[in-house]
């Protein structure tokens, strides 16, 4: 939560993925809003093809009770009372059956008609948004930084065990950890396509024109119920985002996702285990202001050629294998890293530190 | 560590901070969104991908592929008979105990050749069974068999006229305003060979609750496009001046003409 007013600004998000990401935001709240209202409509999922009564695994529902109507919420065979929450909810009008309440739907009042008009409209943005990050990244080799790959995979234990403090060195290599990659993965590269072709699965037209959409889930109504299960696998992606966003620096962090600057971190009290010691840590800071402006100026002109924090002298194949201060630059996306100071200096000097570092390798 | 406490003392209130603003947020949100939805601005905005939807699914779908068709045993045990209440006349409660001897299916509009079918009549034309399922827009689905006469049938014996686009059902059913039922669908789904006026369900004559004597299945479509209780049928051209002119009873209120997604 340290907003220091010390550390240099980078520039880290280019336009693309600002705007990008706030459409995304607003339309997946939006989705998942309307996306209620529409659950609400019939709130039972069912596995299959077709939807027998009897058989939904999960209900929301409204049932009277000693003269008092309660909600209640059912997974198989287990329930619970969820009255003023899911399945009734408190009006002023007194209890209303409703399965999810008005506050997380849109419209805010029952109407199935108007939230898929809104899901619909907000799904194609969605998907044009989509696309245009997913070829953006793909072209730029974005991508390819938090593509979790099987050796990654071998790092997640390490990377669990240096957050538990049971480890001294952190196993990342590149801008991402393994974690931050198998969530980066997890959600934008398998939960995303999953949430769409279960959403497309539920159209009558394109069951006919692909069979096989309703099949890979099991038939139409199990395509409803993941579309409805992955959708708070999602949410709760986004949930743990928006913490690590809190706990990484809020104000920071928003400050780069806005405008696309980024002020790195310089701790005092870094542990020594997080960075590997270079040689030019020990070089003291300039401590004038002045250097941090024309440091911002730097920046600035870096953004202009540049639209990633990557440079453009580093050929896209090295990009993964990264030099302990390429780590220190672009690894601000990591937590409280310790950064190295040597960023400080130009992009020019960094570079030319980078390739004599892959000589010695 | 005097530093960490500052740190998680400033970490708490803004946290708290957080929380405050996304109470707020939602409370707010539910009337901003009630507000946008009712500006007609917003609403055409938010209806415009309609007919995005309509072209795009359709051109991914091959002209006159099949619905799935399911097996006898997925026939539901319990199919839900959605919408209006059968309709309450003299008329057509004597007609229903009878076998619908004073019933017709008056087809005409934009036709060469306009008639008026008996349900034997229509029983007599080639039929099609299919075992479909029923997809509703409230999100269940449900299998059954529907046994009928393909509506590119009817359109051999009528033959509609070059400038004809739409074929408009009226129906018996009535709401509790005595709004009469009425659905549209335009002569791309009309030709589709499933596409099927239904007098039988699961082997038995269509029950009454499920639209008797004749309803249509428009296997491509969600539920409400399917109308029950028919008793005429029109070819027109536009369907504007119908009713509230947006193509059907559940069109008038808010829901989208072209309902395959």
């Amino acid at each position: 939560m340290t907003f220091n007013l010390m550390g240099s600004l980078i520039y880290r998000h280019n336009r693309i993925t600002r705007c990008t990401h706030w459409i995304n935001a607003l339309a997946l709240l939006i989705l998942f809003m309307s996306g209620l209202q529409i659950f609400n409509a019939y709130p039972h999922l069912h596995w299959g093809s077709k939807a027998e009564p009897e058989e939904a695994f999960f209900s929301i529902y409204a049932a009277t009770e000693d003269g008092e109507i309660r909600g209640y919420t059912q997974f198989f065979g287990w329930r619970v009372e969820t009255t003023g929450l899911f399945g009734v909810q408190h009006t002023e009008m007194g209890p209303f059956p409703r399965a999810f309440p008005s506050w997380v739907t849109i419209p805010g009042y029952f109407w199935l008609a108007g939230g898929r008009r809104w899901h619909f409209f907000f799904a194609w943005l969605f998907a044009l948004n989509g696309l245009l990050y997913l070829i953006y990244n793909l072209a730029s080799g974005h991508l390819r930084k938090f593509l979790l790959t099987p050796k990654d995979i071998t790092k997640i234990l390490p990377m669990i065990l240096y957050y538990l403090r049971l480890r001294r060195e952190s196993p990342q290599e590149g801008e991402y950890n393994p974690l931050q990659k198998m969530a980066y993965t997890g959600a934008l590269l398998v939960l995303t396509p999953l949430i769409v072709l279960s959403g497309l699965a539920l159209s009558p037209q394109l069951n006919v024109a692909f069979n096989w959409l309703p099949a890979m889930f099991g038939g139409r109504q199990s395509a409803r119920a993941f579309h409805f299960l992955f959708t708070f696998f999602f949410a709760a992606f986004t949930f743990g985002h928006i913490v690590m966003v809190v706990a990484t620096g809020l104000l920071n962090n928003m400050r780069s996702i806005v405008t696309g600057w980024y002020r790195e971190k310089q701790s005092s009290e870094s542990p020594g285990t997080l960075q590997p010691l270079n040689p030019s840590t020990l070089e003291p800071l300039d401590p004038e202001t002045s250097s941090s402006l024309s440091l911002r100026a730097e920046g600035l002109k870096r953004s202009e050629d540049d639209s990633d924090t990557e440079r453009p002298d580093v050929a896209p194949e090295k990009a993964n294998i990264q030099t302990p201060e390429e780590q220190s630059i672009n690894g601000s996306k990591n937590e409280d890293k310790s950064l190295n100071p040597e960023n400080l200096q130009g992009s020019e000097d960094n570079s030319e530190g980078k390739r004599s570092n892959d000589e010695k390798k | 560590m005097k530093r960490n406490s500052s740190v998680i003392s400033r970490r708490k209130i803004l946290l708290g901070a957080l929380q405050a603003t996304g109470l707020l947020l939602l409370s707010g949100c539910e009337n901003l969104f009630n507000q946008l939805h009712q500006n007609k601005k917003v609403l055409s905005l938010l209806e415009s991908v309609e007919g995005l939807n309509r072209r795009l699914l359709r051109l991914v779908t091959r002209k006159n592929k099949l619905a799935q068709e399911f097996s006898e045993k997925d026939i539901s045990r319990y199919f839900k008979p959605n919408g209006n209440p059968p309709p309450f006349n003299m008329q057509y409660r004597i007609n229903a105990t009878s076998g619908w001897p004073l019933w017709r299916l008056e087809v005409g509009g934009l036709v060469k050749q306009p008639g008026k079918f008996s349900l034997e009549e229509i029983k007599a034309l080639p039929a099609r069974a299919q075992i479909t399922r029923h997809d509703c827009v409230e999100g269940w689905s449900a299998i059954a068999k529907w046994k009928g006469v393909p509506l590119s049938e009817i359109m051999k014996l009528v033959q509609p006229q070059p400038q004809a686009r739409y074929v408009v059902f009226y129906c018996m059913d009535t709401d509790e305003e005595g709004n009469n039922f009425y659905e549209s669908i335009d002569l791309h789904d009309a030709s589709h060979p499933q596409t099927i006026l239904a007098y039988e369900m699961n082997d038995q004559p269509l029950p009454v609750q499920h639209g008797a004597p004749l309803r249509l299945r428009v296997e491509t479509q969600l539920g409400y496009k399917m109308a029950k209780y028919i008793q005429r049928v029109e070819f027109v051209a536009d369907y504007k001046q119908i009713a509230r002119g947006r193509g059907g009873y559940w069109e008038d209120r808010g829901y989208e003409w072209y309902a395959g997604i």
